[in-house]
């Protein structure tokens, strides 16, 4: 064994976060660790990592047990973490980030960092992860997937031997995911031990040796083999069954509501997109990152200009690139960055639930604080917000509550189009039910809903019908009957709707 | 006060003349003050005189943008790379400055006026001695108030020689006397502290029974905190320099009287000195290098007169 | 949160006082404390100007100039064209909003960084101010009077200037726009986080102008204020570091230079500490030139202590 944690526990004010760990680690094995968010996940990695001592139990690291590790003896022994928030640095090169601190120099007391040679170091350390960019690239010429193989890199330049990945595709795109999936078995391949912490638990039943479920700080159960399935682990992880968070509608859809007709956006000026959206329904819009979704959704909710083209609202046109406009008409925009766009994570959850609806809130142009109090209760309990009060900053939420209050914040003005762009990422099972909920019930009552999404599980399991994009245009079009992830895959990298057609027939016979 | 109607056009053309300056074979003497104010006006109206009688010549009269050592060391560097034949300087901060000054008067012929810089290699000093102008300023104070008194001075730059000489001179004056000077108070040249220096003293200290204003602006705030006051009359000024405020102040009687220099002159004689030191003419100058202009004594019984020359020099 | 930070500056404020009255007890004296007042109004209304912008995440570093060119242009229009008062304080307010109007436009419809923006402006306007005068300093002729300005600007009742009262109106009818109102809160979320305000609908480049623009207009009060208390402007000089003073103000008043943080009494609070400060130096005779360095370790030591407690109050 490699790692072992023997009965650890570990409690803040007095309120566990752990209760009795044990858990191992051999080498040359990839273990899951899933759990939502509050299960003790993260807590545990700190005492990995030495930043927090246990409470009480053992770690046993290569054979030698001690109470607890520093940070020091966590880095001599070889444990690397590759975060969901790189901890990388785009002003400099590839090679720099890999190397920081601990450049090879020249030059005696001059200090010179000795460029060539951090090229000659970096470089076969990128050829074993398959990167395809040189070691003097700029960071920030690279994707999102890129930059984690840096990370990764960096952490085999100083010789790992368990890495742990914490949400490691919650960013990355289906092919990126399988590339990096790959990278994972190849290193198991050669000795070292990984930890992938994801919610995505498709790639854990992919990938997973073996899987450690954590629930209220306790590890309620190991799987191995053919045990590893979602579903099995979503039932242990909620305590309960979730087959039924994905909802049907209530009844057929109704009128059109949104047009998006020959619309071009700044991202792909020669590809005019046109679509309709019922009331009643959720559109899902699939494809690659990159593909133009978030442009499209911007565009709508009147963020940028569109180019050319016309967005109607039950057939009233919405004057162009303006917010205020495109939200008179209904229409609201849940974005895809929570933190940088959809919430002011200083401010209130009060005053985050005010700011859209300030004009109602106000009279003679002061804001009546009485009515910013009701409406913030009033959204707080119909989402089921768990804050200790309203007048918490939203910093301090979970990430599936900070989204309810993103949501919230559109409600009070009984939107007819809300778009939500990648509802649910960061956030855990059981709050990515509740919004489920919250978006079925919104269709349910009459409103069009688009959401952009690159979870293939849940475009398939929310959506009522699927739009894909490829290179700034709609690609095709896939009903309930037609969605399976190999069927939005190919037409998210450009294969036609025919080829699909051609291909389900040479399947059949 | 005058007013710009310059257009554009013409400050580009003057630009334009300004930069074939060197071209021309006309020498060009240069006057750079150490920041602006309407003192060195005076001397521009100087210098303007001399231009008439100096036809041969080319008489600028330069600003630096900032009233700071090494805004107007560059200025100068760069009037010496454009060939100027000589300079006459005010500078900030003759002390410390004795290297660069150094290095300017070993390019071109190097004056210096309104604050000397007598370790240099300057080839003379022409303008007032602030002592002598201090003593003068002692002389009002003993005439004025023979019973003695208790005066608080104000100053822009309590540190600049300027000031300090002519502390020391008003202090050298009235020593031994009933009258003394318990502090200065200085400003950094910004006219709002000024007037609060005023203010602030004339609470803190309900026994003063007279004010100095070493620098210019300095007796125009007395005059308007006083008049603010109500304390017109009851408290001794003693002022330097013609601000209108102060000459307004003597006239009426409430303040004892102000020590001018002659800026006019110092540009008009500063000119004329360069061009004959030019022309190899050394007899203008003294022994001790120090060519002064003397300064004046203006009370109620010339203030009309000297108004009248002032009037006539600017407005000229 | 933000009380609890004023109340600590009060208490600073409180301790100062006590301590300058401890050891000269004519800090108290009516008329120090009307002289301090008037300063604090003089002060507090462009350091409510300067707050806006900060708050809206900018920063405006071309108060100081403004004053300077909006001051000489008043003075000279008065006292050389004879346009009455209140159209002439009217074109400065108009010429005030002008100003802010194109800062405003320059940051957020071009995307300027407002630190850039406003050193230009920084740097134009004392440049035109310098122009319009040719350097001159603007000042009314000796015994000019202009008794309703002059009543309104630099009058008291009954001992309390009527900067002082001017400040407090404005800093009343602007706590309520900017705690109050539906365009303060606008300004709060669109300086903390630009982008997410936009997606709330907030038509932030509209919100972002008119920080400047109230910026401006507040500026232009100061600036005729400022006029109007020193009586001559030097262009070269009047208002120098102003805009830091402002910043000093809203600092130690609990504005983020981050933006979207701060509170009208805590800028209040500031400036009166500021003023303390300058008044503190006179009347204990520390020396002149020690002045900058008294306000800039009060200043440090309120924002460490201030982080310190912040911190404590933080910890678990």
């Amino acid at each position: 064994m490699f790692l072992k944690f023997e009965s650890v526990s570990k409690a803040y004010h007095g309120i566990p976060a752990l209760q009795g760990i044990d858990l191992d680690v051999a080498r040359a094995e990839v273990l899951g660790l899933v759990g939502e968010n509050g299960a003790g996940k993260s807590t545990l990695m700190k005492i990995l990592g030495g930043v927090i001592q246990p409470d009480s139990g053992h770690v046993t690291l290569e054979g030698v047990s001690s109470n607890g590790l520093t940070i020091r003896q966590s880095q001599a022994a070889g444990i690397a973490f590759v975060h969901q928030e790189l901890n990388l640095f785009d002003n400099l090169t590839v090679a720099a980030n890999i190397l920081l601190h601990r450049e090879p120099l020249r030059g005696g007391f001059l200090r010179l960092v000795d460029e060539p040679a951090m090229a000659r170091l970096a470089a076969p350390l990128l050829a074993r992860l398959g990167a395809e960019f040189p070691a003097d690239r700029s960071l920030s010429s690279l994707s999102l997937a890129e930059r984690q193989l840096v990370e990764i890199a960096k952490a085999l330049s100083m010789q790992a031997r368990l890495i742990i990945l914490d949400e490691p595709t919650s960013s990355l795109t289906a092919t990126e995911t399988e590339r990096l999936l790959g990278i994972v078995r190849a290193l198991r391949q050669d000795g070292v031990a990984v930890i992938l912490i994801t919610h995505r638990l498709a790639e854990v039943q992919a990938v997973a040796d073996r899987v450690a479920v954590l629930r209220d700080g306790r590890k309620i159960t190991e799987l191995t083999g053919p045990q590893i399935r979602p579903d099995v682990m979503t039932r242990h992880m909620v305590g309960r069954d979730l087959a039924q968070i994905y909802r049907r509608p209530a009844r057929p859809p109704a009128d059109t509501l949104l047009e998006v007709d020959q619309v071009r956006t700044f991202r792909y000026p020669t590809q005019p997109i046109t679509l309709t959206v019922r009331a009643g329904e959720i559109v899902g819009l699939a494809g690659l990152i990159g593909s133009g979704r978030s442009e499209l959704a911007g565009t709508i909710f009147g963020l940028d200009r569109p180019l050319s083209g016309q967005i109607r609202v039950a057939g009233d046109p919405v004057p162009p690139g303006d917010p205020r406009a495109a939200m008179t008409a209904g229409v609201c925009l849940v974005p895809e960055d929570r933190k940088a766009c959809g919430l002011i994570v200083d401010f209130s959850i009060t005053d985050n639930f005010a700011l859209p609806n300030l004009p109602a809130l106000c009279r003679l142009g002061l804001v009546q604080r009485a009515k910013t109090t009701t409406l913030a209760q009033e959204q707080g309990s119909a989402l089921d917000l768990r804050a200790a009060g309203m007048g918490q900053p939203v910093r301090s939420l979970s990430g599936g509550n900070q989204q309810k209050v993103v949501i919230g914040k559109w409600l009070a003005r009984a939107p007819r189009v809300l778009i939500f762009d990648e509802p649910t990422r960061g956030v855990d099972v059981g709050a990515k039910g509740e919004i489920y909920g919250h978006m079925r019930r919104l269709a349910d009552a009459g409103a069009a809903v688009l959401m952009v999404s690159s979870d293939m599980e849940e475009v398939i399991g929310v959506s009522d019908r699927v739009l894909v994009m490829h290179e700034g245009r709609i690609a095709g079009e896939l009903t309930r009957d037609d969605l399976s992830e190999q069927s939005i895959l190919s037409l998210a990298v450009g294969r036609g709707q025919d080829d699909l057609h051609k291909e389900k027939k040479r399947h059949i016979a | 006060m005058k007013r710009n109607r310059t257009s554009p056009l013409a400050i580009v053309a003057l630009l334009a003349s300004t930069l074939a300056a060197p071209a021309q074979d006309k020498k060009a003497l240069v006057f750079v003050v150490n920041g602006a104010s309407d003192f060195w006006k005076l001397a521009e109206a100087g210098v303007k005189k001399a231009q008439e009688e100096l036809p041969n010549y080319d008489l600028q009269f330069k600003y630096p943008e900032q009233a700071a050592a090494a805004v107007q060391q560059r200025l100068m560097d760069d009037l010496v790379a454009a060939g100027v034949a000589a300079i006459m300087v005010s500078a900030v901060d003759p002390k410390s400055s004795t290297e660069a000054l150094n290095r300017i008067g070993g390019q071109v012929p190097l004056f210096t006026t309104d604050s000397d810089a007598p370790d240099t290699n300057r080839v003379a000093y022409i303008g007032s001695s602030n002592t002598d102008a201090g003593m003068q300023a002692g002389e009002i104070a003993l005439k004025a108030m023979p019973d003695g008194g208790k005066c608080i001075g104000f100053v822009g730059l309590p540190g600049a020689d300027n000031a300090r000489e002519r502390i020391d001179g008003m202090k050298a004056k009235i020593a031994g006397s009933n009258v003394e000077l318990i502090d200065v108070r200085g400003d950094d040249i910004d006219m709002t502290r000024a007037k609060r220096n005023v203010e602030d003293a004339l609470a803190a200290n309900p026994d003063i029974n007279c004010m100095v204003g070493f620098y210019s602006y300095n007796p125009p705030r007395i005059y308007e905190v006083l008049k603010e006051a109500g304390k017109l009359g009851q408290i001794t000024v003693i002022a330097f320099d013609e601000d209108p405020i102060t000459l307004g102040g003597v006239r009426e009687g409430s303040i004892a009287g102000t020590v001018v220099q002659q800026p006019y002159e110092w540009g008009y004689q500063g000119m004329k000195l360069m061009a004959a030191v030019l022309e190899g003419d050394m007899s203008m100058i003294p022994e001790n290098k120090l060519v002064i202009v003397p300064t004046a004594i203006i009370d109620q019984s010339n203030v009309d007169a000297f108004e009248a020359e002032l009037k006539q020099r600017i407005g000229g | 949160m933000t009380n609890r930070k004023n109340l600590g500056l009060l208490l600073l404020i409180l301790a100062v006082g006590a301590t300058v009255a401890l050891i000269n007890p004519r800090f108290l004296a009516p008329v120090n404390l009307s002289n301090t007042a008037n300063l604090v109004g003089l002060f507090g209304i462009f350091a409510v100007a300067q707050a806006f912008v900060i708050i809206s995440g900018g920063i405006e570093l071309s108060a100081g100039s403004v004053i300077a060119l909006l001051g000489v242009l008043f003075v000279d229009l008065i006292a050389t064209e004879t346009l009455s008062p209140l159209v002439c304080f009217l074109a400065m307010l108009a010429m005030g909003a002008v100003i802010g109007f194109i800062h405003g436009w320059l940051v957020a419809r071009l995307g300027l960084q407002p630190f850039v923006v406003t050193l230009c402006g920084l740097l134009i306007y004392r440049g035109l101010a310098r122009y319009y005068t040719e350097d001159a300093t603007a000042g009314f002729p000796f015994g000019a009077s202009f008794p309703t300005l002059e009543w309104i600007t630099t009058g008291r009742i009954l001992g309390v200037p009527n900067s002082l009262t001017a400040f407090v109106v404005l800093a009343l009818i602007m706590g309520v726009v900017l705690h109050r109102s539906a365009y303060g809160r606008y300004l709060f979320a669109t300086g903390r986080n630009e982008e997410a305000a936009r997606y709330s609908g907030v038509p932030t480049a509209r919100i972002l102008i008119a920080a400047y623009v109230i910026s401006g207009v507040l500026t232009a009060i100061a600036a005729v204020y400022f006029a109007m208390y020193t009586r001559s402007i030097s262009p070269s000089s009047h208002g120098n570091f102003y805009e830091l003073y402002a910043i000093a103000a809203a600092v130690l008043g609990g504005c983020s230079l981050r933006g979207g943080e701060g509170s009208i009494v805590g800028v209040a609070l500031g400036v009166v500490l500021l003023q303390v400060l300058q008044n503190l130096v006179n009347l204990l005779g520390i020396p002149s030139s020690l002045n900058f360095a008294v306000m800039g370790s009060v200043i440090l030591a309120g924002v460490l202590a201030d982080n310190h407690f912040l911190r404590r109050r933080d910890r678990p």
